[in-house]
């Protein structure tokens, strides 16, 4: 229980801390809302339209200080404010908009990508030097080095676009408005499968890898050779005794991971057109749109203590050392 | 790799009885085409592959003319008019939906009547009367009238944020607006400002008995618009597809001949280049390398573009608060160091020309003063440009030269990063000036940050865009007035390069204190001659405006056979255009 409590403790200062930095990282990037409209327009708005729009958009000259305790009144009060890039829809709009396809591509990829990498670093490490051992690290180690926008671009263009294999671009078919039908649920998975396997496979060889590492040191522990030695089936010294060990730190990262999916895949989104909250962020940013940046890093750095407190408390429940400490 | 010819193959042998029905769907399975656009194209034989397979998926949206322009990842919805397209609203919001008094059109350069059907000064150019369409009704049925002009101004001067599409830049001028009647409405201005009619007539009408109740018309966002435009009804609104439907009663009869406009979210370049290339667009504005081979050759018969050098010059910033470019025969030598058919050519893959010493575009061909244009230090010369420079006293001291004051002429080029064209354009300026001993490094800066340093003056060189409009002013304004002169360091939209000429000011008053087109285009030459003079800034090519289109399903769109308006999906046009264009065959 003080555990618990130590843990929750941690995560309100981690909290406090990314709610400041949220406020103050976005302020320290050049130029202003204004410029950056003109900017996006190319000069096709007249000077006196942009003073408008400044005036518009209510930007405070108050010093930050006073700017910063609104905003976190505003916060206590769940006000994300009105964003600039998209004025004048508010914050929480914009990002429920993205939310569900981000969440859905994310969750989809880094759940199977974990699932298959540490399945395949577990059997590698079991049976060091079999096939799947001396072939798969190798493979998803070269697979992974190259860089994910080439790959994903690459991937696009000739099963996409050349083949036609797979759609161009968006989450489901633009004939089809969202439903609960068959046709709706196959083309939603349909138009997720190319942008899915492009994250699975650049990531997967960090899963393989780490569960292969620990599973190795674990297998050389006392009580491994001691199940062993018992006699008890093979089978159950690799999952109950080996495995459930050797996965406590890759837990640890993916509970992690899981927190980061809402940031986006931003690449994988861009190239596949897939509307999802990563556009969103690029969009915030080179609009230096204050309050839809804090919207969405909040909502990460957020994700990742919850994720993270999550997995703290499974491991109370994984891991009896945990508790007894 | 797979190209349409191997499918086409396929089908040549499946007619010719070489391959039977089974083999075909086997092989054509393999080419990754589905059954159904196999049947639409063996009935077809020379359609090409592409064109035949987006028309099968498109079934249900027949009679929907596919276009875009901004990059955006997801919509969001908003379609309040009085904010700027793009940033908040969609453009169909301002050229679909709404419309305006009267449309400048770039192509024909004359102010189209839109709601209004005339307009006239009064006769000491102070009063500017307009008398409205008869038979205008909203989308909700309500009659049109001079209350709704009345109250959309009324509007601006409650509200200062309201940014609007023209009545921002001229309601400080305007005394008083009065719907005089039913279909007329007079707008007294303080001081006479004839070319305010271009912004006044620009200025989309929101309808009084809806907008009335708006509590914020600045943070409205107008979720089920009431317009008089073209295509008003929302059909669906998703956050990667929004469709926007025909009015049935729009007061243009028998028109839109286009049952409405299907707009999907591209949230990069790269994607909308592939859909364009794979003829999914009907209408779209892009900047695409070597078009005939990457575009048009894909179907000649149906994939058109259009570029026009219509939009205003691409420049050569030079800071003029710093020496020596506060020498005007310093600017006159870089110019004539720079070689533009190279940048046309090269840079902007020949959809240019190089630009002339009056700094305006083909946009303004009717007023050019050809003397003015002609101003020899827009020739590539650099025999001229090193004999100026050493005049200036700028001696070349090994291979660079150095100013009055012993600093070598060492300087930093800016452009927006990822701006392929701008690049290239920048990368041979560098080049050019390297010969003749001033050492130049381009410096990319993301687009936000190039956008505060110019704007802040914190540049030494710099390539931009300058403003464009209906008249000269609009450009000229904007390069050698105090009007949008600021210190160094205060933020300036306009006039980056910080250069203000009291004979310009004098000028830009007269043109817009008289309406006499005579008088006007005069006065034109006059602002002419005095830039290819005072080359306050160097003009390097007219910037062209992106337009392509497709055939296969729509046909009527403006061209260099038919130019009725500007084909680009960013110009004040795009309504002519959609009202213009019918299905084809139709």
């Amino acid at each position: 229980m003080n555990y618990i409590l130590r843990r929750i403790g941690f995560y309100l200062v981690a909290a406090w801390a990314s709610l400041t930095l949220n406020f103050f990282l976005p302020r320290l990037m050049p130029g202003d809302p204004g410029d950056a409209i003109m900017a996006r327009m190319q000069g096709r708005l007249t000077p006196e339209t942009v003073d408008a729009m400044r005036q518009a958009y209510g930007l405070s000259d108050d010093p930050v200080i006073v700017q910063y305790l609104r905003y976190l009144g505003n916060l206590a009060q769940g006000q994300l404010g009105v964003s600039i890039s998209a004025f004048p829809s508010p914050v929480t709009d914009i990002i429920f908009q993205g939310l569900v396809w981000t969440v859905l591509l994310g969750t989809t990829a880094t759940v199977i990508s974990f699932a298959i990498g540490s399945v395949l670093g577990m059997t590698g490490a079991w049976k060091r030097g079999s096939k799947v051992d001396s072939v798969m690290p190798p493979l998803v180690i070269f697979v992974g080095s190259f860089p994910y926008f080439w790959l994903a671009t690459v991937a696009l263009f000739y099963l996409s676009f050349q083949w036609g294999v797979f759609p161009l671009r968006h989450a489901y078919n633009d004939t089809l408005s969202p439903a609960f039908s068959l046709e709706f649920l196959l083309s939603v998975l349909y138009h997720l499968f190319l942008p899915a396997l492009t994250i699975i496979v650049v990531s997967i060889g960090g899963w393989l890898l780490g569960m292969r590492n620990t599973m190795i040191s674990t297998l050389a522990e006392d009580y491994v050779t001691m199940a062993e030695a018992k006699g008890l089936p093979q089978r159950r010294v690799m999952f109950q005794y080996a495995a459930r060990n050797a996965l406590l730190p890759n837990m640890t990262a993916f509970g992690m991971s899981l927190g980061f999916i809402l940031g986006g895949a931003l690449f994988t989104e861009v190239v596949f057109a897939y509307p999802g909250l990563g556009y969103q962020l690029i969009t915030a940013v080179r609009a230096l749109d204050y309050p839809l940046m804090q919207g969405l890093f909040l909502m990460i750095t957020f994700a990742v203590l919850i994720a993270n407190l999550i997995v703290d408390l499974l491991y109370v429940r994984m891991d009896p050392r945990v508790r007894a400490s | 790799m797979l190209t349409h010819q191997s499918i086409h193959d396929v089908i040549q042998d499946f007619e010719q009885g070489k391959i039977d029905r089974r083999a075909l769907m086997r092989r054509a399975a393999a080419l990754g085409v589905s059954g159904t656009a196999l049947a639409a194209m063996l009935g077809v034989g020379a359609v090409p592959m592409r064109t035949v397979a987006a028309a099968a998926a498109q079934d249900d949206t027949a009679g929907l003319l596919t276009t875009n322009n901004e990059q955006q990842g997801t919509w969001i919805r908003n379609f309040n008019p009085l904010l700027p397209e793009n940033a908040s609203c969609r453009w169909p919001t301002l050229h679909g939906i709404y419309e305006s008094l009267g449309v400048w059109n770039a192509a024909t350069a004359e102010l189209v009547p839109r709601l209004a059907s005339e307009w006239a000064f009064s006769a000491d150019n102070l009063t500017l009367t307009f008398t409205l369409r008869d038979g205008v009704t909203w989308s909700d049925g309500t009659p049109f009238t001079a209350n709704d002009v009345a109250f959309t101004w009324k509007l601006f001067k409650e509200n200062d944020a309201l940014p609007g599409n023209g009545a921002r830049v001229v309601i400080d001028r305007i005394d008083a607006i009065e719907a005089t009647n039913d279909t007329t409405v007079a707008f007294t201005f303080n001081e006479v400002y004839t070319i305010g009619l271009y912004d006044v007539a620009g200025q989309v009408i929101v309808p009084e008995h809806i907008w009335k109740d708006v509590a914020d018309p600045v943070t409205e966002v107008n979720e089920n618009p009431v317009g008089t435009g073209p295509f008003t009804e929302v059909a669906r609104f998703e956050n990667q597809i929004w469709e926007l439907h025909a009015n049935p009663n729009y007061w243009d009869e028998g028109k839109p001949a286009i049952k409405g406009l299907r707009l999907p979210a591209f949230p990069s370049n790269d994607a909308i280049n592939l859909a364009t290339i794979n003829g999914e667009l009907d209408w779209t504005a892009n900047f695409i390398p070597d078009i005939e081979s990457t575009f048009v050759a894909k179907d000649p018969e149906n994939f058109h573009y259009w570029f026009p050098p219509l939009g205003s010059d691409v420049m050569l910033y030079l800071n003029t608060t710093m020496a020596p470019f506060d020498n005007v025969d310093v600017r006159k030598a870089i110019s004539m160091a720079l070689n533009r058919e190279q940048m046309c050519d090269i840079a902007m893959f020949g959809y240019t020309h190089p630009a002339d010493a009056t700094g305006l575009s083909d946009a303004y061909a009717s007023v050019k003063d050809e003397t003015a244009a002609k101003a020899e230090w827009v020739t590539f010369n650099v025999d001229k440009a090193n004999e100026m420079l050493d005049a200036a006293g700028l001696t070349k001291d090994g291979d660079v030269r150095k100013t009055a004051d012993g600093k070598a002429m060492e300087y930093e080029l800016n452009v927006v990063s990822g701006w392929s064209d701008w690049v290239q354009s920048c990368d041979i300026m560098a080049r050019n000036l390297a010969d003749v001993g001033i050492k130049v490094t381009v410096k990319p800066y993301d687009q936000t940050t190039w956008q505060t340093r110019v704007q802040n003056g914190d540049f030494t060189m710099s390539i931009g865009w300058s403003s464009g409009g209906p008249t000269v002013v609009n450009y000229y304004r904007g390069v050698m007035s105090s009007i949008t002169w600021n210190e160094i360091g205060t933020s300036s939209s306009e006039n980056w390069h910080r250069f203000k000429s009291e004979e310009a000011d004098k000028l830009l008053t007269e043109f817009a204190s008289t309406s006499d087109e005579a008088e006007q285009k005069q006065v034109a030459v006059k602002l002419q001659q005095l830039f290819a003079d005072q080359a306050p800034a160097v003009p390097l090519f007219p910037g062209p405006q992106w337009g392509e289109f497709v055939t296969t399903r729509f046909e009527g769109f403006p061209s260099e056979d038919n130019p009725y308006a500007v084909l680009s999906t960013y110009d004040n046009t795009r309504g002519i255009v959609l009202t213009t264009v019918t299905p084809k065959g139709a």
